[in-house]
């Protein structure tokens, strides 16, 4: 396409003109993008390769000059160990439920805020004000208020009756307590996103569809989320991304612990990395993670086919 | 030996290694004084000492100026250091925790401090020497030393009826543990003792029940045995009698709640550093005391804390400045306030023998007086990772995920891999 458009603004001019000139035109869009492919090139392909080469290698930052070739070793030392086989079972539980309920909760939130107007402003800084602090503190504030024995949150529970909850110190429930703090902080951004989204339905639909007499219900499924499908699909890859590569709750909240209960891939990295200097290992985790992270936007393009059809084809 | 190694190597070349005078003269010469970096890792109380320390040496003279900075914990130095390390920008002089040294060591990241300091080391104690040295050559001194110390809420024991120099035996810190522990309306309002399950009171535990933690060659763990069981059996049964709490965040985390706890008096006794003497004595609203850790079939501790260590990487002046502040913070005149300030113990036989060592409260000579039963903690390059498998190995246990057996044989597998490194 671009060629025929350039073709179309400067012609070649004959079959006996100069040939680098025929050249020249034909590369000239591709030297248009060379500035940005020369970014992409130096700051997301080189260290994507780098970590690929890393990866084949056993060394440490400790000392740079003993590295030393191992082939397919590192990869094969992390299939065969169970902790990563719990760190790649902890990272998928976790994503889910967090993009689950925090996309969730976001979209019913969205459609109660879209209604009521007046308190529409108060509602809405409030719950996004937790997506403008730092993830640290809001770590040590949720370890606070989860403290088994004087934490806000036993407080309440017991207030009402019901028993003490372990939080943190436990394995069983170390991860959900991980799920309710990302939630927490991710549903303020999403509700925002959703209530753009909302907003940009045309309203003639609605009467229409309230001419019809459509029960609440169909018009939500047969309008409102159809008419939503981008914005729930830019949320799916974006929470996806986020929660995969979640770090800083885990580093400030748990160090992975109870006994790896909470320990997910980035930290999994981080720490054989960093603490136990096994760049090798680390590399190799981190090319299972980013084919991870790439496998799964693969899999939310893909499914994604219907809604995109009655965007782009469907008006 | 250090000394006889240097007499040769100033024999052979006086260019590459400096003898006293050459060492004296370039900074003499200097336009400004030498500066370098120091990292450490203590913080709070024991980190505002430190910093009057080296304000103290940076008045005290103009040839080196120290520049100190806080750097979080032991594992959050080591991990910056490495990074540093990596970038080249590594600091000059830095705390390394003791179990740490032989994988600092081994990548050869410590400089050789044989050539500088001049047989000075001989002023240390030698219990606190044996996490200083890797294939012969002194590549630490101690710094910040430590054993754990068994602490007592001492008006909590008293008013209990109990001897308030505390238990000796495993038996009997479970039948103090049960006499402090209150209930009120079915739930536990105050514990009789708390520890956090970590490695270094499983070591100690270990060591009193007459084992190892690892094997004589350095080869194997060791602790997969009625040694290394003995410990995880003790606290489980206490646990499981509601006597004892294990406080709940991963690693210092959870020595930061058994303290509060301590302070809150909602627990009598706790096992932590000698370290923690100083902040928990002026926090608490009672009687602090400090005891031997009880004995199993012996008493028995590691040594602990961080030792200081030199960047190979470093100039040969900064080096030279690095040994003048190192040998200045360790001498007998420093080390003797650092240890009644903070409770740290101090690293000199002099200051060991000296009157305000003698004349201070009796607490601050338990850990000294321990001594005679520490061991030094395992000298190996993989201890650094190994340590930590161990850790999450024992809590599975103490979380109730599995047995004493299947934890300790899980982490006696995982050690193969790692020790063969």
């Amino acid at each position: 396409m671009w060629k025929e458009i350039a073709l179309k603004r400067y012609p070649i001019r004959s079959k006996t003109g100069i040939p680098s000139q025929q050249l020249i035109e034909k590369f000239r869009p591709y030297l248009y993008v060379v500035p940005a492919l020369a970014f992409f090139t130096l700051f997301f392909f080189y260290p994507i390769a780098y970590m690929v080469y890393l990866s084949f290698y056993d060394w440490s930052l400790l000392d740079l000059s003993a590295m030393e070739w191992v082939g397919l070793e590192n990869f094969q030392a992390l299939f065969t160990d169970n902790d990563f086989y719990q760190v790649l079972s902890n990272t998928f539980i976790f994503t889910v439920f967090t993009v689950a309920l925090g996309m969730g909760i976001a979209f019913f939130l969205a459609l109660w805020l879209n209604q009521r107007a007046k308190i529409y402003g108060v509602v809405q800084a409030a719950i996004f004000t937790p997506h403008i602090i730092s993830l640290v503190s809001i770590a040590m504030l949720w370890m606070w208020l989860m403290d088994p024995q004087y934490g806000l949150l036993n407080a309440i529970l017991e207030w009402f009756g019901l028993p003490a909850y372990s939080w943190l110190a436990d394995t069983k429930s170390a991860l959900a307590s991980l799920v309710l703090v990302s939630v927490w902080k991710v549903v303020g951004y999403n509700t925002l996103v959703f209530i753009a989204g909302l907003q940009s339905i045309p309203k003639y639909l609605y009467e229409a569809a309230a001419l019809d007499r459509s029960p609440a219900w169909k018009t939500l499924w047969k309008i409102t989320i159809p008419m939503l499908s981008p914005t729930l699909f830019f949320l799916l890859i974006i929470n996806t991304i986020s929660s995969f590569q979640v770090f800083d709750t885990i580093y400030v909240m748990t160090q992975g612990g109870p006994v790896n209960s909470t320990n997910m891939l980035v930290f999994y990295i981080y720490e054989q990395g960093m603490d136990f200097y096994n760049g090798g290992i680390a590399s190799a985790a981190s090319v299972v993670e980013k084919v991870e992270v790439l496998l799964s936007c693969f899999d939310s393009f893909c499914n994604s086919d219907f809604y995109w059809m009655f965007q782009s084809g469907g008006s | 030996m250090t000394l006889s190694v240097t007499a040769i190597f100033t024999g052979c070349s006086n260019q590459e290694v400096p003898s006293a005078a050459e060492g004296k003269q370039p900074a003499a010469e200097q336009k400004g004084p030498v500066e370098i970096d120091f990292w450490y890792a203590v913080g709070g109380h024991n980190g505002e000492v430190l910093e009057g320390l080296v304000k103290k040496f940076n008045e005290s003279q103009d040839e080196v100026e120290v520049k100190a900075s806080y750097q979080g914990d032991y594992y959050e130095n080591h991990s910056k250091v490495l990074a540093a390390v990596a970038a080249g920008n590594q600091p000059d002089v830095t705390m390394v925790e003791i179990g740490v040294i032989a994988a600092f060591a081994d990548a050869k990241v410590l400089a050789d401090l044989g050539p500088y300091t001049e047989g000075d080391e001989e002023k240390y104690i030698p219990g606190l020497m044996k996490n200083s040295y890797w294939n012969d050559k002194l590549v630490a001194v101690p710094f910040n030393r430590s054993t754990p110390l068994l602490y007592l809420n001492r008006d909590m024991l008293e008013k209990a009826g109990l001897d308030p120099k505390g238990p000796k035996t495993w038996e009997e810190l479970r039948q103090y543990s049960k006499a402090l522990t209150k209930q009120e309306g079915g739930k536990t309002v105050s514990f009789g003792f708390s520890t956090p399950i970590d490695i270094w009171f499983y070591e100690a535990l270990v060591f009193q029940s007459g084992g190892n933690i690892l094997s004589e060659d350095g080869k194997s763990l060791a602790i997969n045995s009625p040694e290394g069981k003995a410990p995880l059996e003790f606290w489980n049964a206490m646990i499981k009698e509601g006597i004892m709490k294990a406080p709940p965040g991963e690693k210092y985390n959870a020595w930061d709640v058994a303290k509060q706890d301590f302070i809150n008096e909602q627990v009598g006794m706790i096992f932590t550093s000698t370290g923690d003497l100083k902040g928990l004595k002026d926090n608490a609203k009672f009687n602090v005391g400090a005891a031997f850790l009880p004995a199993n079939k012996d008493f028995g501790v590691p040594t602990g804390g961080a030792n200081l260590v030199m960047l190979a990487k470093s100039s040969e002046e900064e080096k030279k400045a690095a040994w003048k502040f190192m040998k200045w913070i360790t001498e007998t005149e420093q080390t003797i306030p650092w240890s009644l300030e903070t409770g740290y113990m101090p690293v000199t036989q002099k200051a060991v023998e000296s009157d305000e060592m003698k004349a201070a409260d009796p607490n601050f000579r338990v850990a000294l007086d321990q001594l005679q039963y520490a061991k030094p903690r395992p000298m190996v390059p993989g201890y650094k990772e190994l340590q930590e498998v161990i850790m999450t190995e024992i809590q599975r246990n103490v979380l109730g995920q599995a047995t004493p057996d299947e934890a300790l044989s899980a982490a006696a597998e995982k050690a193969q891999k790692l020790l063969k490194k």
